[in-house]
């Protein structure tokens, strides 16, 4: 770290290894070519990112963007409520009692021994579709005045998709909310115990240990493989798109149907999530930075 | 130890009491429809939601991402008709009949056609259209071969989506063959044109648009319907109510004419080609 080196010197090796790749790219593409009988055909695509609006006179984001947008809500939500879930069920993990233990135990285990494809499914049909009219987000939106509904809209979304979009925020947070739960707790095990053992013989209650000792340290630890969990969530998020939350997968299915133009979406839609998951990735490395200045 | 183990028996009963209620929420919830015809659902929420699966030409989106297609049509003049606005709400395909049953929306107007397994699950209405199912073949691979008997052998391969009648009917007329299945049409579609697969079931005017597009690379190998498919709006159980009235404003628009002019529209005629920005025919 200390001798950090300003231009980057490329020696020998480096250029074989990139001559290499470059190689093994123009190769892969050559037989893609060979092999695959398709016409390709971008024109249409820019199209369904943005598109000029006559009527109103303006660029307005098509279907691939407004999916992403809902990409980036459930992404949002889902890391925020996951965060809630995990934290509390991962100081859960930990306690004293059985039954908070068994129960935060139960849910981990559940989930985690579920693919999370078939998790989205029997959440759907199962849960969801109790949960969603008992919290009555529908009716709500339904008679939301135009002042609350442009918050909602600002929040969440389209109204009209705002159940759909509820649904499938509950469903990544349920499923993300277990890793969350495990990492937690690993962070709470990973603070050693003579931490605790201090805090207690100076008289701490338990409630001011775990907030003043335990979490400001765990919180540290927890960081890196957070920050890993919470990306594998934004890319877990093209899971519901199978339970037709209207998300940035459903809508490139919607898109390259109706266009025949599988190939040239799926290659868009792929490089949109990168983008995503990568600036995310840069994000949490400056955050992992800076929290790392400040460990004494 | 004692607490916890008592913690333990009344976390447990807490949850056999959660289990019991969410069961017996589930149970007025299937009850509610016969009690209530979802026609009066409509009518209160001022709204029809009806669900529906991309499909060229059925349902596909436009160069604006809007709707259009023949069943958009058709959901757009059933609501009008009603006095309600119409909703749709997209669904993946497999997922369609499950989640009418679990009342995402009111009704499917999605190509759903008529079948007596499907029938088992939910309601039909009498048929608003009827498709037929076309095949597209490789032409390299199928040189030589005579349809439809040559066809009929293990060595090859069929394609079709999944879910959809095609496979089943491939099942049913080509017992010796394998039937592929994918997620969408245009995959399945893709596997033939790269040569991994013989022949492509789907409904028309599919196989016709794609020989269009790859004359050079597929043709068709009969212009015979490989089966005939009855295509019905799909209903929840245990409401007359609603079977009555859509069935009725079927009738009444198969009579007066409009559905069979919307059908020759969006069947007959590609004039729709360029709304939603289909690659141009390079041959």
């Amino acid at each position: 770290m200390a001798s950090r080196r300003k231009g980057i010197r490329l020696n020998w090796v480096d250029c074989i290894v990139f001559a290499a790749l470059i190689a093994a790219a123009a190769y892969v593409s050559y037989r893609v070519d060979s092999v695959l009988e398709y016409r390709w055909d971008w024109s249409g695509i820019p199209g369904y990112l943005y598109r000029w609006d006559e009527g109103q006179q303006r660029w307005v984001a098509n279907l691939l963007m407004q999916g992403l947008f809902t990409t980036l809500r459930l992404a949002l939500w889902g890391i925020v409520l996951a965060a809630v879930i995990g934290v509390l069920f991962g100081i859960m993990r930990t306690a004293g009692r059985l039954f908070p233990r068994m129960l935060s135990r139960a849910y981990v285990e559940l989930i985690r021994n579920i693919p999370p494809l078939v998790f989205v499914f029997i959440f759907y049909f199962f849960i969801s579709s109790q949960i969603m009219p008992l919290l009555g987000v529908e009716e709500y939106v339904r008679n939301a005045s135009a002042g609350t509904l442009a918050w909602l809209e600002f929040l969440f979304g389209p109204p009209k998709l705002i159940p759909n979009v509820i649904a499938g925020i509950l469903c990544l947070a349920m499923f993300e909310g277990a890793y969350v739960t495990e990492i937690v707790r690993a962070g709470i095990q990973a603070v050693p115990k003579t931490q605790a053992e201090a805090g207690l013989s100076v008289g701490l209650s338990d409630r001011q240990l775990m907030r003043h000792v335990i979490l400001p340290q765990a919180v540290q630890r927890v960081v890196p493989p957070l920050s890993g969990q919470f990306i594998t969530l934004v890319k877990d998020s093209s899971i519901v798109s199978l339970i037709s939350i209207q998300e940035l997968t459903f809508l490139a299915v919607e898109t390259a149907v109706s266009t025949m133009r599988m190939f040239e979406v799926w290659i868009t839609v792929a490089a949109l999530y990168f983008g995503v998951c990568f600036c995310c990735a840069l994000l949490f490395n400056r955050l992992e930075r800076r929290m790392a200045v400040r460990r004494p | 130890m004692r607490l916890s183990d008592e913690g333990l028996r009344v976390g447990m009963a807490a949850a056999l009491c959660i289990l019991v209620a969410a069961g017996a929420c589930g149970e007025r919830a299937r009850q509610q429809p016969s009690a209530e015809s979802v026609i009066e659902t409509i009518k209160k929420r001022g709204a029809l939601k009806v669900g529906m699966s991309t499909f060229v030409p059925w349902a596909m989106r436009d160069k604006n991402g809007e709707l259009v297609g023949f069943e958009i049509d058709v959901a757009r003049k059933l609501a009008a008709d009603m006095g309600v606005a119409v909703e749709f709400v997209p669904t993946a395909w497999d997922g369609i009949i499950p989640a009418l049953l679990a009342g995402k929306f009111d009704v499917i107007i999605g190509g759903l056609s008529v079948t007596a397994q499907r029938n088992l699950t939910v309601n039909f209405t009498v048929p608003y259209a009827h498709s037929g199912l076309g095949v597209a073949a490789n032409r390299e691979l199928t040189a030589g071969m005579t349809w439809p008997e040559d066809y009929n052998s293990s060595e090859v391969t069929f394609t079709c989506r999944r879910g959809a009648t095609s496979c089943g009917a491939v099942e049913e007329q080509f017992p010796e063959t394998t039937a592929r299945r994918f997620d969408d049409d245009s995959q399945a579609a893709q596997e033939v044109l790269n040569g991994n697969a013989h022949a492509f079931v789907s409904s028309y005017p599919n196989p016709t648009l794609l020989v269009h597009r790859y004359g050079d690379k597929l043709f068709l190998p009969t212009t015979d319907d490989l089966a005939r498919g009855n295509e019905a709006f799909g209903l929840r159980k245990g409401d007359p109510d609603a079977l009555n009235f859509f069935s009725n404003w079927i009738l009444v628009n198969t009579t007066n004419g409009w559905l069979e002019d919307r059908h020759s529209h969006w069947f007959k005629t590609t004039s729709w080609a360029g709304q939603v920005d289909l690659p141009e025919d390079s041959n």
